[in-house]
């Protein structure tokens, strides 16, 4: 077996958290905080954390606006964190595929 | 072990992406209840003979009401019995779509029955493609970014806003005015959200 995608997985993104985050930033444009948050269950405190840190790697953009007078935080991939999590599906898919019972 | 974890992973970022982007509510019980809705008021306008414009969109609009509501109650039910949000991104982006198309025919609905208004062709067609060119431009502002959206309800409210102007001053209703109206808005708008765009637009860096 090659260990190689397994080796080449983006520790990032493969943390818990962080994973459902892109997940769910995948599939759609735009996702607020609060969307974020109740989707995944998270506390404020922990999904600040997970953004920050995908923030810094340039995975994720994060917009502050206000609705109603009340601020607004927007978070969406960027086109590097795209990139980064298509690769590392493709990852997944590989580790599967090369240990398929043939 | 690996496998394991990966087909794992894979399975969780399906079903998060399923939630983000999919809209889930059983929509069996809603076609049921929009199909009977129909049925019934079809019979009721067979057996009253509802034929006059008026009756007959009263009829069909107070019947795509009770669908609407009907299927409102139905989807909040089943979000709160499965413990989810009702407004959940995807019904947002569901709503978002499907209301252009819903107003407009709304809206043509309710300004054929007027009475009293000739309407001439050129300037009718210009307008009915104003709505569907906006009910387009907003869905596929679902995958497009830079406002295509809104610039789809400029289109949508413009020709709504023309359409009342024409009932209110009678004075749109010459032929020739469908090209100064397909000119203004197919071409000088198209122009000015091209310039706009070009100049806002940022540059890419690399090639």
């Amino acid at each position: 077996m090659n260990p190689e995608p397994f080796l080449q997985l983006d520790r990032l993104i493969h943390e818990k958290g962080r994973l459902g985050i892109m997940s769910m930033l995948g599939a759609t444009p735009e996702l607020t905080f609060t969307e974020l948050r109740d989707a995944l269950s998270m506390t404020d405190g922990n999904l600040t954390t997970h953004i920050r840190a995908l923030q810094q790697e340039g995975y994720v953009s994060v917009a502050k606006s206000y609705q109603n007078n009340r601020p607004l935080t927007t978070c969406s991939l960027t086109a590097a964190g795209r990139k980064a999590f298509a690769e590392y599906i493709n990852l997944l898919e590989q580790i599967v595929r090369q240990n398929k019972p043939k | 072990m690996e496998t394991k974890l990966a087909t794992e992973n894979l399975q969780v970022i399906r079903t998060l992406m399923e939630r983000a982007a999919v809209y889930r509510r059983a929509l069996a019980p809603i076609m049921l209840l929009t199909g009977t809705l129909g049925l019934l008021a079809a019979v009721a306008g067979l057996l009253f003979q509802v034929e006059r414009p008026r009756g007959f969109a009263g009829l069909w609009l107070g019947t795509a009401a009770a669908a609407v509501a009907g299927a409102f109650l139905l989807a909040r039910r089943q979000a709160i019995k499965d413990q989810e949000a009702y407004w959940s991104p995807p019904a947002r982006r569901v709503a978002q779509a499907l209301l252009p198309p819903l107003l407009c025919g709304l809206f043509i609905g309710v300004v054929l029955i007027v009475p009293d208004v000739n309407w001439v062709v050129d300037f009718t067609l210009a307008l009915v493609w104003m709505l569907f060119y906006g009910c387009a431009l907003n869905a596929a502002g679902f995958f497009m970014t830079r406002g295509i959206k809104w610039f789809g309800w400029i289109f949508i409210l413009s020709a709504m806003g023309l359409v009342i102007l024409t009932l209110l001053t009678n004075s749109s209703l010459r032929p020739g005015s469908g090209n100064l109206v397909m000119g203004f808005f197919f071409g000088a708008l198209h122009l000015a959200y091209g310039a706009y765009l070009y100049l806002t637009e940022k540059r890419k860096t690399t090639a």
